[in-house]
Parts: C-alpha cells; sequence; structure tokens
C-alpha cells in the first residue's frame, strides 16, 4: 500500500527535481547502510516524503555515490542526515510488521512469499526495533486494532482509516511544539487519504476474493463498478483530508523541500486521488525517478 | 524580535508594492476563513498576528517613524460556535458540549453526546463537529447530513455540510491549476460574458 504520495515531476523546477532524486537516493543509501540490502528492497516514495517533512536545518549536504543502476556514473544523492535515518527505520518497520500481517492473514503460495519476506526482514527489523522503540510498538498497536476490526467488519470508513492515520501520525512526536501539531495533522489526513484511496484500488480484488474492504463496507458495494454517487462522496472525503493537510503545512517551518513537499501536497496528491478514482492509477515502479521527457507532461 | 521582512519572506530592498503583495499573499493564506474548525485554527492566529505586525512595522518604519496606525487585517478569529441566545430554548446540555468541542476536549464532549436522551438535529450537528475535529470527515459528513435534513432551514448545519463536503477549498497555492476541471473564472469566461453582454446590447437597439 506505499507510493501513494509522489511529486508531478513535470510540474517542479529542474533544481527542485534534482533535489528530490537525491533524497529519494539518499534514503536509499541510507537504508543499504543502515540495515543493508533487505533495508534496500523495500524502499519507498512515501518515506521520501516523510524524511523531507522530518526536515529541520535549513539546507542539506550532498556527495557523490555509485550504486547498482548509477554503476558508472557517481550519482548525487543527500548525505546522511538524522531525518533519512528516522525514516529509514521506520519504513524498514512499518514494512515488517506489514509482512507479519500478511502471514497471518494469508494462505498457501502468498502465505509462503510472507514468511520469505519475514525472515528477509528480520534482522533488520530488530536492529530498527531497537533504534526506535516507541515507533514499533505504535505499529504494533495500530496494526492489531486495525485487524480486529477488520475481523470485526465494522461498517464505518472512518474507523479504520483512524488508526492507520495514526501510526502515521506518530512520526511526528519527535518534532518542537507549535510545529508538532500541525505535521501531526498533516500526517494525519495524508494516512487517511493513504488508507482510502488503497482501499477503493484494491475494491476489485478485495470483491473478488471476498476479503475486507472498508470502502466496500461502508458503502455496501457488490461489484467494482460504483455508482457515481459513491465516487463523489469519496472524492469529497478525500478532498476534505487534503485541504485539512494543506492547511497544515502551511503551518510548518519553511524548509529547503518546502518546492517539493508543495508540489507534493497540492498537485501529487490530488493527482493520485483522481487517477485512483478514474481506475488509471499505476503504482510507480522500483526505478530512481526520471525527469519527465518534453512532451510528456501527463496530461 | 524577528525580522519583519523574513516574515513576509522578501528582501529588505523590496518596493512598498512588492511588500503590499506579499502582505496579501499571506493574509489570504492564513485567513480566519481557511481555518474555521480547524484544530490548528489558534497557530494560525498567531501566524496573522505576526504578519500584522512585520506589515505595521515595515510601513512604519519606511514613513519614518511617522504614526501609520495599523494598516493590517483586522478579520475577527471569531471560533467556532457561537452557542449564543438562539440555542438557549434547546437542551442546556449542548452549551456545555460546544464549550468542550471549541476547547478541544474531545473525549468529554463524546461522554456527554452518548449520555444525551434524544437524537435531534443539534444533537446530529455536534456529533458532527465532534467526528470534524477529530478528522473523522465521512462520519461528519453523514452527521451533518442528517440535521440537515431534520431542520432544512438551519443556515448553521447548512454550512458545515458544504465545509465537510470539501468543495470549497480553502487555498491553492500554486498557480499551474488543479488536475481536475474545477469551475472558476477563468478568462474564458469573461470573454463570453462579454460577448452575451454585447449580443444583448445589440439587440435592444
Amino acid at each position: 500500500m506505499f507510493g501513494y504520495v509522489r511529486p508531478r515531476a513535470e510540474e517542479l523546477k529542474i533544481r527542485d527535481f534534482e533535489r528530490f532524486r537525491a533524497c529519494y537516493c539518499g534514503l536509499c543509501h541510507e537504508l543499504g547502510r543502515l540495515y543493508g540490502l533487505p533495508g534496500r528492497s523495500i524502499l519507498n516514495y512515501d518515506f521520501v516524503f516523510l524524511s523531507m517533512l522530518l526536515w529541520e536545518e535549513e539546507n542539506c549536504g550532498y556527495c557523490f555515490r555509485r550504486c547498482l543502476p548509477g554503476l558508472f556514473r557517481k550519482k548525487c544523492v543527500c548525505a546522511s542526515a538524522k531525518p533519512l535515518t528516522t525514516a529509514a527505520g521506520y519504513s524498514v518497520i512499518l514494512a515488517y510488521w506489514k509482512a507479519r500481517d500478511n502471514l497471518a492473514d494469508s494462505r498457501g503460495i502468498k502465505r509462503l512469499a510472507a514468511k520469505a519476506a519475514c525472515f528477509w526482514l528480520g534482522r533488520a527489523y530488530k536492529k530498527a526495533a531497537k533504534a526506535h522503540p516507541g515507533f514499533d510498538s505504535n505499529v504494533r498497536e495500530r496494526l492489531r486494532a486495525l485487524s480486529e476490526l477488520e475481523a470485526g467488519n465494522v461498517e464505518s470508513l472512518d474507523r479504520p482509516a483512524d488508526q492507520f492515520a495514526l501510526l502515521l501520525a506518530y512520526a511526528a512526536s519527535e518534532a518542537d511544539e507549535p510545529s508538532r501539531r500541525a505535521l501531526e495533522q498533516l500526517l494525519y489526513h495524508v494516512g487517511r487519504t493513504i488508507y482510502i484511496a488503497d482501499a477503493w484500488n484494491d475494491l476489485g480484488d478485495d470483491l473478488k476474493s471476498g476479503s475486507y474492504n472498508p470502502v466496500a463496507r461502508r458503502f455496501k458495494l457488490t461489484s467494482q463498478d460504483a455508482p457515481e454517487d459513491v465516487k463523489e462522496s469519496v472524492r469529497q472525503t478525500l478532498n476534505s483530508s487534503v485541504n485539512l493537510a494543506a492547511a497544515a503545512f502551511e503551518l510548518l517551518p519553511v524548509s529547503c523541500w518546502r518546492p517539493v513537499t508543495e508540489n507534493i501536497i497540492y498537485l501529487g496528491i490530488p493527482q493520485m486521488i483522481n487517477d485512483v478514482l478514474a481506475g488509471t492509477y499505476r503504482a510507480p515502479g522500483r526505478r530512481i525517478p526520471t525527469r519527465p521527457e518534453l512532451g510528456q507532461n501527463g496530461e | 524580535m524577528t525580522d519583519p521582512y523574513k516574515v513576509l519572506g522578501i528582501s529588505q530592498t523590496a518596493s512598498d508594492d512588492e511588500v503590499k503583495r506579499a502582505y496579501r499573499e499571506l493574509a489570504k493564506k492564513y485567513h480566519p476563513d481557511n481555518y474555521v474548525d480547524n484544530p490548528l485554527a489558534d497557530l494560525a492566529q498567531e501566524k496573522m498576528k505576526e504578519i500584522n505586525e512585520a506589515y505595521d512595522t515595515i510601513t512604519r518604519s519606511r514613513k519614518n517613524g511617522g504614526s501609520a496606525g495599523s494598516a493590517g487585517y483586522t478579520g475577527g478569529y471569531s471560533s467556532g460556535y457561537s452557542g449564543g441566545s438562539a440555542y438557549q430554548r434547546a437542551n442546556p446540555a449542548y452549551a456545555q458540549i460546544r464549550s468542550a468541542i471549541n476547547a478541544g476536549n474531545l473525549q468529554y464532549a463524546e461522554q456527554l453526546l452518548d449520555s444525551c436522551p434524544t437524537r435531534d438535529a443539534e444533537w446530529n450537528f455536534l456529533m458532527g463537529s465532534l467526528y470534524y475535529k477529530k478528522g473523522w470527515l465521512d462520519d461528519a459528513r453523514s452527521f451533518f447530513q442528517r440535521a440537515v435534513n431534520m431542520e432544512p432551514s438551519n443556515g448553521e448545519y447548512r454550512q458545515a455540510l458544504s465545509m465537510v463536503s470539501g468543495n470549497n477549498s480553502p487555498y491553492r497555492q500554486t498557480g499551474y491549476g488543479p488536475p481536475a476541471g474545477q469551475g472558476g473564472c477563468d478568462m474564458c469566461d469573461m470573454c463570453t460574458a462579454m460577448m452575451c453582454a454585447n449580443m444583448m446590447c445589440g439587440g435592444c437597439r
């Protein structure tokens, strides 16, 4: 359920795009440095966004690094910094518990895959949980509450979304006071948006397999083609969340990442919502983000 | 004290026009209307105060210390629900619930609401407000909708419903335009309006 939070690259200035890519690569290198290959394998855009939001210093340092996709030419990446360390640890913890969740839920070949993922992430998780015990217990508690709600087949959309949103909002807890509240609200509503958008995206699969889907349950859907008014109310509730996230975002101190984070909130997320609701959303690949070519502006 | 120019995000050499433009832009962004019922309204209010002070300081110093008075924006933050005389006819517990919601004491408000015997329009409205503050926007909308259905003439309920429907997006920073076709008045609309007006004038001859 990751990778929903991306900028619209064609609307970024080139220097901001290069910076964003440096942050993406920086997080990848940080994951590699701390958690090895298993860490790198779970890199995703959402945690790049998180590390940019957690950035408190006015600027960031850069260094040149080699990696597998950039074997022949060193790439400019963000040097290791506290927000990257935090985001890397959090993403390992979340990925591990998601895999554990899958292990409990799935049967057959999928169960085998989940088991392999747990094993693959096991050592990295132990290290990350030791470094971030608060986030670890938070994730555990939230995901347990979430699976309880799922098992109870709860009819509300907000109740499960609330748990996932709180899971993400916890990441704000280390920030300083006035901006902590704003960051918390921002992360809460981004988390809520991700959860609901992901539920909509999985609607077809979940209905086919008969597993719990909060959107299907809330609007009593039985087929993937939701009526227009259902789509409209999902759109409205997502838009309100984005508005509240944006209002909170404006109260955060300005950092060097502002052009990118601004783009994500005002353009990237609304675009994602449109794509998801129209059924044209495509999950991002595992490649280093590339600048869009001329004439290919996503229209 | 912080540098007033930094607060407005401009350089010391900015012209008077640039100062005014930067101030207006920021005042629009942190306008109370954008933070109605938002749990962060107090932070926005502080920010607004800071901007007003910075603008005042700059204009005053540019007039060589003349008493420039407060030229700033003076929109009031009439925070939340008035809960005044209009609601006295209703259940007296509602006033208490309103103030609990406004103070951010959501758990207490929820307890009070649960213990209310009647489920009238105002109860639904307050329940919606509670959920809105929590960020449970979908549930909030259901309650607001119920309140409006029960008492369609109440402006407060209708306003709350339209707010939670997300149609009135408060402020769009970037000028690239939203991805979806959203209403608004652009140059084409204006041209069409002009053409219509022209035709009508011609027709009256």
